[in-house]
């Protein structure tokens, strides 16, 4: 464990701006009555870059924004949203601050991706202070290793309160002697454990998995003849790759199965 | 400047009808991971595989519940608790709709029960996941099923049985 008694000046006390209360009054007065065309200016504290790509994919001609009419500006003057991606670094704070006091109040702020939201994968670097929040005052976050731009969009739409959030919190509680049900029980366990692991092998967990699904769907479903519903399904199959699974599979399924 | 109007409706609209219709995302988009409650048992796979701990388990001071919490704010999509989770009950929908005004809205819990070990009582996984494992065993049955009884020990107390067996076993292979 990391000894936690160091001199309490070196230990870091993030001071908050807090927003005044009238400038929060004024802020959603206009946001209650106008809900589009904000300028938007990006603060980059200490990102990969990648938010940075999606928001410009997200004012190119396939997304659009600026039909609401969102603009990403060179300047925070100018700004009315400011975007804030990356993991808040040590060395960014500053240039977080400066760029949020030199917009315009009243301003929206924006946590954009899962470093600017949590500090995402680099939440437990030594130069990273966390998200946006523990510095500035954030109206809405964006998760996403980035935020694709329909997320974006939507982004944007919250922060206008145009669009409700979807995502709530929620706490369940499992009630006690609640059993997990075994897929597919009419194979045996081992059997199907070796389908599972074979598919996968030869077509990565993602697709291994749809295709050992669809046959052991179709195993199960003739009782009678499996080997004759695996024959059908790779009959049926026009695509010669998912067919080599398919055959590979029944050659297992031969060996494991019919041989022993 | 007629021929310029004819040939930009000819190429139609290249722009999405987002966010006034609904989006449909490809196949394979990794977006929001969606837990399901009644098929996991609770056995920290994804918790383990999670490159940015954005899913964490945790035991209650009690001893008596432990929870599965994800935080969709840290969460890369990356899939691997996807690929890690023996009972598929952890998968990427195609939902990307995660904006939050709320910070603490990013955050999905489940608490589920804990076994404690028949022996010293120590607690030592979920109830789900020893009752999950002992309905396979069963079914698999042979050398597997044999000691069945085995599943409510906790680890240390399977290591010392399995360390007097072996002691008991001295004579047999001549070590005296």
């Amino acid at each position: 464990m990391l000894e936690n008694d160091f001199p309490n000046a070196l230990q870091w006390r993030p001071d908050p701006v807090v927003l005044d209360a009238k400038v929060a009054e004024a802020k959603q007065k206009l946001l209650d009555s106008i809900k589009r065309s904000v300028y938007v200016y990006r603060v980059d504290c200490g990102g990969c870059n990648g938010c940075e790509i999606e928001i410009f994919s997200t004012i190119t001609a396939a997304f659009d924004a600026e039909r609401f009419g969102i603009k990403v500006v060179p300047s925070p003057r100018h700004a009315d949203l400011l975007i804030y991606t990356g993991a808040m670094t040590r060395a960014m704070r500053e240039p977080a601050l400066r760029a949020y006091h030199a917009a315009p109040d009243p301003k929206i702020v924006m946590s954009y991706g899962a470093c600017g939201c949590t500090g995402g994968i680099f939440h437990d670097n030594y130069c990273v202070w966390g998200g946006t929040d523990p510095i500035l005052p954030v109206d809405v976050y964006v998760p996403g290793c980035p935020p694709s731009p329909p997320a974006t969009i939507f982004g944007f739409a919250t922060a206008l309160g145009i669009l409700d959030q979807k995502l709530h919190a929620s706490h369940h509680v499992a009630p006690a002697g609640e059993q997990a049900p075994v897929a597919f029980p009419a194979i045996p366990y081992k059997v199907r454990t070796a389908f599972e692991r074979e598919a996968r092998r030869m077509s990565g967990y993602y697709y291994g998995k749809q295709i050992v699904d669809e046959f052991m769907l179709a195993l199960t479903k003739d009782k009678v003849d499996a080997l004759g519903a695996a024959d059908a399904l790779i009959a049926a199959e026009t695509d010669t790759r998912k067919r080599a699974v398919f055959m590979d599979l029944k050659a297992l399924l031969v060996s494991k199965v019919v041989d022993e | 400047m007629l021929k310029l109007f004819k040939e930009i409706r000819k190429a139609g609209d290249a722009t999405t009808g987002y966010p006034f219709e609904p989006l449909e995302m490809p196949a394979g988009f990794r977006g929001k991971p969606e837990h399901n409650e009644k098929l996991c048992i609770a056995c920290s796979a994804c918790a383990i595989a999670c490159p940015a701990n954005a899913i964490t388990m945790e035991l209650d001071d009690k001893q008596s519940r432990i929870t599965w919490d994800i935080s969709y704010g840290r969460c890369i999509f990356c899939g691997r608790c996807q690929e890690v989770c023996p009972l598929f009950a952890i998968e990427l929908t195609g939902d990307f709709e995660l904006a939050v005004l709320n910070k603490d809205d990013l955050r999905e819990s489940c608490s589920y029960e804990v076994a404690c070990c028949s022996r010293c009582g120590k607690p030592y996984a979920s109830a789900k996941e020893v009752d999950y494992a002992r309905r396979v065993l069963e079914s698999v049955g042979g050398t597997a099923a044999a000691d069945i009884e085995k599943v409510d020990l906790c680890l240390d107390c399977r290591r010392f049985d399995d360390a007097e067996a072996f002691a008991h076993q001295a004579p047999e292979r001549g070590e005296a």
